[in-house]
């Protein structure tokens, strides 16, 4: 069976800086796959290409067998990719249940499954008990939650999680994983991006390590946490060498 | 005319810039002016040249006033923030001519006789109007001050710093409410300047500030908001097109020129011509 | 909690319905041409306000330029009347076509633009509009049009006897636009358009049509305000630049709902409610020389709720539910 998301030669320039270069990756159906790296390695270019925002340089990118290159988010939307933002962007006029409405919307014309639709989703990833509150008086990591309990309620194949782990304290952090596992498990692929190794390593089925805009290494994370390059792109020359 | 209007739109786009606050009553404070002016000189005989500094300065602390008063608690506004904003100081722009109205009733007024009033100067041979010159003269000297002040004083530097942080200019232990106080000041100062010239040759009205309004937002808009080079570049190219419009369209559409110019460069640079992104 | 849903939506039904049907009776007792006057005025403004309130409250478009669609609609229907005898119910809904369609046009370019940018733009426009109908000659340009009297005569939609039916078309032309609002409110667009107010990307990412939300919410609210304007120009059958498409009219417009509550659903009912009458008696009370005390009176009042209430009037009866216990 092909690849579900797969990138072929990405470039992306921003006026003379290379952000992403030549990568090339896929994620497979059902995987959960984590895109890890230091600061500045292209993560949040290359997650933003494949979510729509805007239109590679060069390269193509493909979903689920389409060529979604030049394709606009809201279209990658319906085609079922859904994504999550690492700065948190809620309708913050709107209920908890209202945000996860706009979601569901995209596949229930009719608001009455809409609801039913986005009611499931708040009890899927427990944030129920808060349907009927702004999401301006959430706090941070229920707003977390929120982005991707919208973001499932659009039904996606694949689901974009940008940094929904980062900041959180420890059991917060936990549930969090859970709540991935739970997602992966319902037959949703995910794709994140983290920064922090620690958390995700545990979690992912593989991990891809970008670095200065290239694909460094890509593999079981426990081949990948004791890659002398990795370990050199994360902490510097010295301790490569230690290692 | 064009450096007039320059003059106009400087002090919105310094508050503006400095705070990214729209002040819609800006046209007001031109308003008060060009009255401020009048009646200096109904009472006291001093001509608007001379009292310009005088209405400059008492601007200044309006616009300080102003801030404090109101525009300070308008951006503590969590929900809504922009249009708080925008209806705050539209409300306080119809207060203002409300008051004009009530206070100095509707009637056209002029300043009959001042010292520029209607005189013209004749220099190789094109004769231009005095009071337009001295504007432009004036405008061309404010907006020097301005640069020299904002680039080389060190509460220019403040003004800047507390824009681009006021996070970390608390810090370092500046007050953002002065700093944001004094640049309404100064925004209000120079619209002053700009008022108390044109009222020597221009009919003063409690609407009279409208009319101007637009087209300081438009000048403002025109250059990048909040950059004050291109609130004078600004000033220059809608003086230049109201200039050209009149000569093809009927004197009642000359605004249409300019109108339509200002369409054009946003569709074209939805930053304005001199905006930073 | 599905149903405490529909149960609000029921009780707002019903309200609207009682209170519609209350507003029916009162020319009953109010034989006062003045108050009735007022009256129709505060009932047409509520509705232009809700229609406003759909673009600039809920898809949070703020334009300050609708006055050129009330003009386009007064002046639509008036054309059509005097030049060509349609009939002004034909107009109206012509104005109202023509209106949404311009609204559309220059929503193409128009809606790049974002905030200063935007709402500078709406004003800049509908001054061009006016400067163009004052220059040109067959719409009668400066001196406007007066409208023909032929008679008391719903065909017509003129009345010079009583001022009933204009009451109750002004009441028709409220609750229609209420109701639409309450239909779309729960409706995808209504999502759609609250999503985009509150964070444009967010809501693309989610499969949202942004630029398409923003053109259906203009298209409605053009015509609706459209409507309004060929009624105001049946009302005071004479119109002029000035008097349909001056700039107080974008502000009467948008006062009402900022007042009550800008994007809610009642917001702009309330806010005509208190805000026209106001200003209409302070005109009437310091008339002729005191002109400007309506200015200062709505004036402060905006300066005030917009300091003390951003969310409007209506934030003091309705406090969103805070239910868990995390904050």
């Amino acid at each position: 069976m092909t690849a579900l998301l797969e990138t072929r030669g990405v470039w992306q320039r921003f006026g003379g800086l290379v952000a992403n270069s030549d990568v090339s990756i896929s994620v497979g159906r059902g995987e959960i796959v984590g895109l890890i790296g230091p600061n500045g390695a292209g993560k949040s270019t290359l997650f933003n290409l494949i979510a729509g925002v805007l239109p590679p340089t060069q390269g193509s990118i493909l979903f689920d067998g389409e060529d979604v290159t030049h394709m606009p988010a809201a279209a990658r939307c319906q085609r079922g990719i859904g994504r999550t933002f690492q700065v948190v962007k809620s309708f913050e006029t709107m209920t908890v249940i209202d945000n996860v409405i706009v979601g569901a919307l995209v596949r229930n014309t009719v608001m009455r499954e809409a609801r039913r639709k986005a009611h499931e989703v708040l009890e899927f990833t427990g944030l129920a008990a808060r349907a009927d509150v702004l999401a301006s008086d959430l706090v941070p990591a229920e707003k977390r939650r929120l982005e991707v309990a919208r973001a499932l309620a659009t039904e996606p194949k694949l689901l974009l999680l940008d940094e929904v782990l980062t900041g959180l304290t420890p059991t917060e952090a936990q549930t969090g994983v859970a709540l991935v596992r739970k997602v992966r498990d319902a037959g949703i692929t995910v794709l994140m991006v983290e920064h922090v190794m620690e958390i995700v390593m545990p979690l992912v089925d593989r991990a891809i390590v970008l670095d200065l805009g290239k694909v460094l290494v890509e593999g079981k994370p426990s081949d990948v946490v004791r890659d002398p390059k990795v370990i050199k792109a994360y902490l510097g020359d010295r301790h490569a060498v230690g290692a | 005319m064009g450096l007039l209007y320059g003059l106009i739109a400087v002090g919105l786009a310094l508050i503006f810039g400095l705070m990214d606050v729209t002040n819609f009553a800006h046209g007001e404070f031109l308003m008060i002016a060009m009255y401020l002016s009048f009646f200096l000189f109904a009472f006291f005989a001093i001509d608007p040249l001379l009292s310009a500094p005088l209405v400059a300065a008492a601007l200044f602390i309006f616009g300080a006033v102003i801030y404090l008063l109101i525009v300070r608690f308008a951006m503590r506004a969590k929900a809504n923030a922009g249009m708080v904003q925008i209806f705050t100081t539209f409300g306080l722009a119809i207060v203002m001519r409300g008051l004009a109205q009530y206070f100095f009733t509707p009637d056209y007024r002029s300043i009959p006789q001042s010292w520029l009033g209607g005189k013209t100067i004749s220099i190789a041979g094109i004769f231009l109007p005095e009071p337009q010159l001295v504007g432009a003269l004036v405008s061309i000297a404010a907006f020097a001050a301005l640069y020299f002040f904002i680039h080389r004083t060190d509460f220019g530097r403040a003004l800047e710093a507390t824009r681009e942080d006021p996070g970390a200019v608390a810090l370092v232990g500046i007050d953002k409410n002065r700093v944001f106080a004094f640049g309404w000041g100064l925004g209000a100062a120079l619209v002053g300047l700009a008022g108390a010239i044109m009222a020597s040759f221009f009919y003063i009205y409690p609407d009279v500030g409208a009319s101007f309004a637009l087209i300081a937002y438009v000048t403002v808009a025109l250059g990048g908001f909040g950059s004050v080079f291109g609130a004078f570049a600004g000033g220059i190219i809608v003086g230049l097109v109201e200039a050209t419009t009149a000569l093809v369209l009927p004197p009642a559409l000359k605004s249409v020129g300019i109108y339509a110019v200002y369409l054009l460069v946003v569709f074209i640079r939805p930053r304005g011509l001199f905006g930073s992104i | 909690m599905d149903k405490d849903f529909a149960a609000r939506r029921r009780r707002d039904l019903i309200i609207a319905a009682a209170l519609a049907a209350i507003a029916a009776l009162t020319p009953l007792f109010v034989k006062d041409v003045v108050v009735q006057n007022i009256l129709i005025l505060t009932l047409m403004y509520a509705g232009l306000s809700q229609s406003w309130n759909i673009l600039s409250g809920y898809c949070g478009q703020i334009s300050l330029g609708h006055a050129l669609y009330f003009g386009l609609g007064a002046y639509t229907t008036e054309l059509l009347f005097t030049k060509f005898g349609v009939l002004p119910w034909f107009g109206m809904l012509a104005g109202g076509v023509v209106s949404a369609l311009i609204a559309m046009g220059l929503g193409y370019p128009f809606f790049r633009l974002r905030g200063h940018y935007f709402v500078i733009a709406t004003i800049v426009i509908a001054e061009i509009g006016l400067l163009l109908f004052h220059n040109w000659e067959w719409a009668g340009a400066a001196m406007g049009i007066t409208i023909p009297i032929r008679g008391d005569s719903w065909l017509k939609f003129q009345f010079l006897r009583t001022k009933l039916p204009y009451f109750y078309f002004a009441l028709a032309l409220c609750c229609l636009a209420w109701f639409v609002t309450w239909w779309l409110e729960n409706s995808k667009w209504g999502f759609w358009w609250r999503a985009v107010k509150d964070n444009p990307d967010a809501a693309e990412s989610l499969g949202v049509d942004v630029f398409n939300s923003k053109m259906g919410a203009a298209a409605v609210s053009a015509f609706l305000v459209a409507v309004g304007g060929s009624f105001y120009a049946q009302f005071v059958s004479y119109i002029d630049p000035e008097s349909v498409m001056g700039f107080q009219f974008s502000l009467l417009m948008a006062l009402p709902a900022v007042l009550g509550g800008i994007g809610t659903l009642w917001g702009p009912v309330l806010g005509a409610a208190i805000l026209i009458p106001l200003t209409e008696l302070t005109r009437f009370k310091f008339g002729g020389s005191g002109r400007g005390v309506d200015l200062i009176v709505y004036g402060t009042l905006i300066v005030l709720i917009s300091l003390a209430l951003p969310r409007g009037l209506l934030s003091l009866f309705s406090r969103p539910k805070k239910t868990g216990a995390t904050r």
